[in-house]
C-alpha cells in the first residue's frame, strides 16, 4: 500500500499542494454542486413547507398511476420507476466511462458516454411524455357546484377529496352540456360524440357511470407548481448533462483528452451527471414516494 | 504511478511553454484591460465599477432624503432630469418606492457584495497566499462580465418607461408578484429578478475561485494558520456566498413563476383593485425565509471581508502583532456558522411561529459572543501599539467604533418582543446602515488605502484622505444616530412623507439636518472618487516595494508587479503574516526562516 | 505566468483493478436497484394502506420515514461509490458531508414554520378550514361502500 504510506506521510495542509489532492478543477465542481443541492434543497424544502400548510395533500399514487400505451389501466408509480432505473444505469454507463477515462481508453470512453446520452434523452422523453399526460389528462372535478374537465396544471389540481356520490349527481344536474357530452364519452367509449351530442342532459347523465369517474373535488393548487418546477429544473439538467455529455463525446472524439494526457474533464462531466442522478434520488422520493 | 506523475509534469512543461509564448507578445488593450485575466485587474474592474454603482446608488439616497427633509419643497431642477416622476419638483410615491429599492438593492448587492468582496478577494488572494493566480482566470473573468451583465440589466431596469422595481430591496410578494399593483411592479421587477439571477452566477463563479484558489494554490510554508487574517475572512465570505446565494436563486426563480406562469408559491387569497386571484395556497411567508435565508449570511458576506481587512491594517499600523489569531478565525468560523442558523430573525413580526421565533432570538443573540471577541482583539492590538494614523488606519478604527455602536443596536433588535415595537421603523434603518453599511464601507476604505500603492503603484492623497475621513465619520454618526430617536418615537421605514401624524411633526428639523448632513457627505465621497483617479496617475509615486513595513508577501513582489505576480520563483513562507516588533526588530516578513533563537510569538 | 497544470496533486490516484472495480460497481448498482424496488413496493404499501377503512396514520408516518431512510442510502451509495467521494482524503470528505448538515435546520425550521401556517389558519380563517380539510366519513378516496367500482382497482 505505497498510497497509504505517503498519505500519512505528507503535511497536507503546509502549502505547495492540495490539501485535498484534488486539482481545482475537480474541487470547483465539488463545490458548485453542493451549491446546486442549495439550490434544489432549498426548491424541496419551500415545497415541504407548502406542503405542510395544507390540510390536504394528493396521494402521488393516484396522480401518478399511468403508463405509456396502457390507455386508462391503473398502474401506480410503473412509469416513474422506468425512469427512475433508466437513470440510474445511465449513472452506471457514466461510472464506466470515466474509468475507461482513467486507463485512457478512447473506444470506452465514447462507447460508454454515448450510452449514457441515450439514457439522458430517454428520460427527457419520459418526462416529456409524463407532462404531456398531466397536462392534457381528462379528470371530472367538482368546482363551484358542478362539474368541470380540467388537466394538472399550475394553476389547477384536479386531484382533491373524493366527491360523494350524491354531491356528484346533484353537481351533475348544473353542469352544462358539453362537459356531460365529454363525461359520458368516458363512460360509454361504443356511442360517439355525435350520438351523445344528440341526447338531452338528463339522458346523458343516466349514461355516466359515476362510480368509475372518481370525481374529486380541487386540489391544491401549488402541487402543479411545485410539481413543474421542481421537475422541471431537474429536467433542465439533465438536458445540460446530455449537452456536456455530447460536447465530452466530440472532445473525445477529436483526441482533445488524448493529446493533453488526461481524461479528467470526463470525470467533472461524471460528477455532474451523477448530481443530476441524486437530485432525482430526492425529487423521487419528495413527488412519488411520500 | 511515477508515469503518471510524469504526465503531469509533461503537461505542466507544456502549459508553461504555451504560456510564455503570450507573454513575450505585447498584450492589446482588449486583453489587458477589458478582458483580462489578471486577478490584480479583474480586482480593479470590480472596485471601479462598484465605485460607479456607489456613486448612483449613493444620488438615490440624496434624492429620496431631499423628500424626507423637505416634503413641501419644490426642486424645479428634478422635474428637469426625471420629468414625471418629479413633476412639479417634487418626488413622486413611485418615484420615490423605486429609489428606495434601487438604492437597497444597489448598495447591498452591486456595491458591498461584489465591490466589496470582489475587488478584495481577487487583489489579495493570490497576493497574499502566493499564487501567480487565481485557480481559474478564465471563471474569473467569466465572474466579472456576468456581474457587468447584471449591472447592466439593472441600468436598464431604471430606464424603462414603468420605471424600476420598487417593492423593497427585499423584493417581497405579495406586492412584487402582482403586476397589477403598481408601476414598479411591471417589467422593473422582471428585470430586477433577472439581473438578480446573473449577479448570483457572477458571485458563484467568483466564490468557487475563491475557495478552491486558496485550499489548492498556497505557496510552500503558507499553510491554513499562516494565513493572513484578510484570506480567512474573504474565504468564510465565499463559503457563505456560495451555500446562501442558490437559496435566493431558488426564491427568485418561484417569484418569476408567479408573476409570469400563474402560479402560486407565494400568493393565497388575494384581492387586488377589486379583482379576486385565482391563486391559492402558497405562503408569502415562504419567500421572506428563502429570501433571508440567503439575506442573513449576505450582511455576513458584506461585513467579513471589511473585518478581514481591518484586522491586518491594525496590525500593521499599530506595528504589533493581532490579538489572538486563533480567537480571531474562530470568531469568523463561529459567525459564518450562525449567519446560517438566524434567518428568521428579520421575521418575528410576519405570522411566523412565534415559539419557532424564540429559537431564532437564541441563535441569534448567540452571534454577540464571537463579535465581542472580535472586537476587544481589534482594541487590543491597538492596545499600546505604536499607531501610526495613516488614512487607512482611520478607517479601520472608525470601522470599529462603528460595528460597536451598530452591533448594540442589533441586540434590541434580535429580541423578539422589543422587535415588535422596532420593527420597519427608521431604527431598523439605523441599525443596519451602522453596522453593516457604513462599517463596510469604512472596511472598504481603509483597503483602498492601504492597497492603492500596490493596485497602481501610487499613493492616495493623504490631506484629502484625512478630510474624507473625518467628514465621512461625523457625517455618518450624524445622519444615522437621529434615525435611533425616530425608529424609538415609531416613525415607519419606506414612508413617503409622514405629515399626517402630529406626533412626528417634532422631528421636521432633525430630518432637514439629516438631509443636509448626507448631501455633504455625498460631496466628499465625490472628493474621494477625485482623489482615487487623480492619484491613479498624478499620485505621489511607491519607490520601495514594502511602503508600510508590511509582513504580507503582497509586498515582496514588484512595485508595479505583471501578470503572475512574482518574476522569479515564488517565495517561501516560513511564519504567520503578524511578527511586528519582535525580538527588538520593527517587522520580520513571512519570507524570513524563523532563526535559531527566536523567541516564539 | 499561469499556475501549471495540476502541480497541487501530489499523489497520483491509484486505480483499483479492472476486476475489483467491476465487481464494485456492478454490486452498487444491485443495491441501488433492490433499494429502489423496496422502496416502491412500500409505495405501493401506502397506496393500498390508504385504499382501506381506515388508514392507521402512525404506521403511514413510519413507511414515510422508513423511505426516507432507504433514499438517504441510496444517496450515500451514488456519492460515495459513483462519485469517487469514498475514496477522497478525508478531510475532502468533509468539507463536503459537513456543510450538508446546515440542511438539518434548514429543513426543520421551514416544515416547523408551514405547520405552524396551518395551525394558525385553521384557528382564525374558519373558512381555509372547512374548504380544504378533508371530511373526516370520506377521509381517504375508495372510503365509502357508495364508490367502489366493480372489479377494478
Amino acid at each position: 500500500m505505497a498510497t497509504t504510506a505517503t498519505t500519512h506521510q505528507t503535511k497536507w495542509w503546509s502549502g505547495g499542494k492540495s490539501p485535498f489532492n484534488l486539482e481545482y478543477g475537480k474541487l470547483m465542481m465539488w463545490y458548485f454542486l453542493m451549491s446546486d443541492a442549495f439550490t434544489f434543497g432549498a426548491f424541496l424544502i419551500s415545497y415541504g413547507s407548502i406542503r405542510f400548510s395544507q390540510n390536504f395533500w394528493p396521494d402521488p399514487n393516484v396522480v401518478f398511476n399511468a403508463f405509456p400505451g396502457a390507455g386508462h389501466a391503473n398502474l401506480p408509480l410503473a412509469f416513474v420507476s422506468v425512469m427512475t432505473f433508466i437513470l440510474i444505469i445511465s449513472s452506471v454507463t457514466m461510472v464506466l466511462a470515466v474509468h475507461a477515462g482513467h486507463k485512457g481508453d478512447k473506444q470506452g470512453v465514447i462507447k460508454w458516454l454515448a450510452w449514457t446520452i441515450v439514457g439522458g434523452l430517454a428520460f427527457l422523453g419520459c418526462q416529456a411524455w409524463e407532462w404531456h399526460h398531466l397536462i392534457t389528462g381528462e379528470h371530472a372535478v367538482l368546482v363551484d357546484g358542478q362539474i368541470d374537465i380540467i388537466g394538472q396544471t399550475t394553476g389547477g389540481n384536479p386531484w382533491g377529496d373524493l366527491v360523494s356520490h350524491d354531491a356528484a349527481l346533484a353537481a351533475l344536474q348544473k353542469t352544462p352540456h358539453e362537459t356531460l357530452i365529454s363525461l359520458a364519452h368516458q363512460s360509454n367509449h361504443a356511442l360517439t360524440h355525435e350520438q351523445l351530442a344528440a341526447l338531452t342532459d338528463q339522458q346523458l347523465i343516466k349514461e355516466i357511470k359515476l362510480d368509475e369517474l372518481h370525481i374529486r373535488e380541487k386540489g391544491p393548487i401549488a402541487f402543479g407548481g411545485y410539481f413543474y418546477g421542481i421537475t422541471g429544473f431537474h429536467g433542465f439538467h439533465v438536458f445540460s448533462g446530455v449537452i456536456i455529455n455530447i460536447v465530452m463525446l466530440l472532445m473525445t472524439q477529436k483526441n482533445v483528452f488524448q493529446n493533453r494526457g488526461h481524461y479528467l474533464m470526463i470525470e467533472k462531466a461524471g460528477l455532474y451527471w451523477h448530481f443530476v442522478d441524486l437530485v432525482w434520488v430526492f425529487v423521487f422520493l419528495c413527488f412519488y414516494l411520500i | 504511478m511515477s508515469e503518471a506523475m510524469n504526465v503531469h509534469s509533461g503537461v505542466a512543461a507544456a502549459h508553461a511553454v504555451h504560456h510564455d509564448d503570450h507573454g513575450h507578445h505585447e498584450q492589446s488593450f482588449i486583453s489587458k484591460y477589458v478582458f483580462s485575466m489578471d486577478h490584480k485587474t479583474i480586482g480593479k474592474q470590480f472596485l471601479i465599477t462598484g465605485m460607479v454603482w456607489a456613486i448612483i446608488g449613493g444620488l438615490f439616497s440624496v434624492l429620496f432624503r431631499l423628500q424626507l427633509g423637505y416634503p413641501d419643497q419644490s426642486f424645479p431642477i428634478l422635474e428637469t432630469f426625471f420629468g414625471h416622476w418629479a413633476k412639479g419638483g417634487q418626488i413622486q410615491p413611485e418615484f420615490y418606492y423605486g429609489l428606495v429599492t434601487m438604492h437597497g438593492t444597489v448598495l447591498v448587492f452591486f456595491v458591498l457584495t461584489a465591490g466589496l468582496s470582489g475587488t478584495f478577494a481577487n487583489l489579495l488572494i493570490p497576493l497574499q497566499i502566493g499564487a501567480r493566480d487565481m485557480a481559474s482566470p478564465f471563471l474569473n473573468m467569466l465572474s466579472y462580465w456576468f456581474f457587468f451583465i447584471a449591472g447592466i440589466v439593472m441600468l436598464a431596469s431604471i430606464f424603462v418607461h414603468t420605471g424600476p422595481a420598487s417593492g423593497g430591496w427585499t423584493m417581497y410578494p405579495p406586492l412584487s408578484a402582482l403586476r397589477q399593483a403598481g408601476e414598479g411592479q411591471k417589467i422593473g421587477t422582471d428585470l430586477w429578478l433577472i439581473s438578480m439571477a446573473l449577479f448570483i452566477v457572477s458571485s458563484l463563479l467568483g466564490g468557487l475561485n475563491y475557495i478552491s484558489t486558496i485550499l489548492n494554490m498556497r505557496t510552500k510554508g503558507m499553510s491554513m494558520t499562516r494565513l493572513p487574517l484578510p484570506i480567512w475572512a474573504m474565504f468564510f465570505t465565499a463559503v457563505l456566498g456560495v451555500l446562501s446565494f442558490p437559496v435566493l436563486l431558488s426564491g427568485a426563480i418561484l417569484l418569476l413563476f408567479d408573476r409570469n406562469l400563474g402560479t402560486s408559491f407565494y400568493l393565497s387569497d388575494i384581492v387586488i383593485n377589486g379583482e379576486i386571484l385565482p391563486n391559492e395556497g402558497g405562503s408569502a411567508i415562504l419567500y421572506q425565509h428563502l429570501f433571508w435565508f440567503l439575506g442573513h449570511p449576505e450582511v455576513y458576506i458584506i461585513l467579513l471581508p471589511a473585518m478581514g481587512m481591518v484586522s491586518e491594517i491594525l496590525s500593521v499600523n499599530s506595528r504589533k502583532p493581532i490579538f489572538g489569531y486563533m480567537a480571531m478565525l474562530g470568531s469568523l468560523f463561529a459567525i459564518a456558522i450562525l449567519a446560517f442558523l438566524v434567518w428568521a430573525h428579520h421575521m418575528f413580526v410576519t405570522g411566523l411561529n412565534p415559539f419557532l421565533g424564540s429559537v431564532f432570538v437564541l441563535l441569534t443573540l448567540l452571534i454577540a459572543v464571537p463579535s465581542a471577541i472580535k472586537v476587544f482583539n481589534w482594541l487590543t492590538t491597538l492596545w499600546r501599539g505604536n499607531i501610526r494614523f495613516t488614512p487607512a488606519t482611520l478607517f479601520a478604527i472608525g470601522f470599529v467604533s462603528l460595528f460597536i455602536s451598530g452591533g448594540l443596536t442589533g441586540i434590541f433588535l434580535g429580541n423578539s418582543t422589543i422587535d415588535i415595537h422596532l420593527h420597519d421603523t427608521m431604527f431598523v434603518v439605523a441599525h443596519f446602515h451602522i453596522v453593516m453599511g457604513v462599517a463596510s464601507f469604512f472596511g472598504m476604505f481603509a483597503g483602498v488605502y492601504h492597497w492603492f500603492p500596490k493596485m497602481f503603484g501610487r499613493y492616495l492623497n493623504n490631506t484629502l484622505g484625512y478630510m474624507h475621513f473625518w467628514v465621512t465619520m461625523i457625517g455618518a454618526y450624524l445622519i444615522f444616530w437621529p434615525m435611533h430617536y425616530q425608529g424609538l418615537a415609531g416613525i415607519p421605514r419606506r414612508y413617503l412623507d409622514k405629515k399626517g401624524w402630529v406626533s412626528f411633526n417634532q422631528f421636521g428639523e432633525l430630518d432637514k439636518m439629516i438631509t443636509v448632513v448626507s448631501i455633504i457627505v455625498f460631496a466628499v465621497q465625490l472628493m474621494f472618487v477625485f482623489n482615487f483617479f487623480y492619484s491613479i496617475f498624478k499620485g505621489r509615486k511607491v519607490t520601495t516595494p514594502n511602503p508600510w513595513g508590511a509582513n504580507t508577501l503582497e509586498w515582496t513582489t514588484k512595485i508595479n508587479p505583471g501578470h503572475g505576480n512574482w518574476e522569479g520563483e515564488i517565495p517561501e513562507v516560513h511564519r504567520w503574516p503578524y511578527d511586528y516588533g519582535k525580538d527588538g526588530r520593527d517587522f520580520i516578513p513571512q519570507t524570513e526562516p524563523v532563526g535559531a533563537n527566536e523567541s516564539k510569538h | 505566468m499561469q499556475h501549471p497544470a495540476f502541480e497541487e496533486v501530489t499523489i497520483h490516484h491509484e486505480h483499483t483493478d479492472d476486476a475489483t472495480f467491476k465487481k464494485k460497481v456492478r454490486k452498487t448498482t444491485i443495491l441501488l436497484s433492490v433499494i429502489t424496488v423496496i422502496e416502491l413496493g412500500i409505495g405501493l404499501l401506502i397506496y393500498t394502506m390508504h385504499k382501506g377503512e381506515n388508514p392507521n396514520e402512525l404506521l403511514v408516518l413510519m413507511f414515510k420515514g422508513m423511505v426516507c431512510i432507504l433514499t438517504l442510502a441510496k444517496a450515500y451509495y451514488i456519492v460515495s461509490v459513483f462519485m469517487h467521494l469514498g475514496d477522497e482524503i478525508r478531510n475532502m470528505i468533509m468539507t463536503i458531508v459537513v456543510p450538508l448538515l446546515l440542511f438539518i435546520w434548514f429543513i426543520a425550521a421551514f416544515i416547523w414554520d408551514g405547520n405552524s401556517y396551518k395551525n394558525l389558519r385553521n384557528t382564525y380563517d374558519k373558512h381555509f378550514q372547512e374548504t380544504t380539510m378533508p371530511a373526516k366519513h370520506q377521509h381517504k378516496e375508495e372510503a365509502k361502500p357508495v364508490e367502489k367500482p366493480a372489479g377494478k382497482e
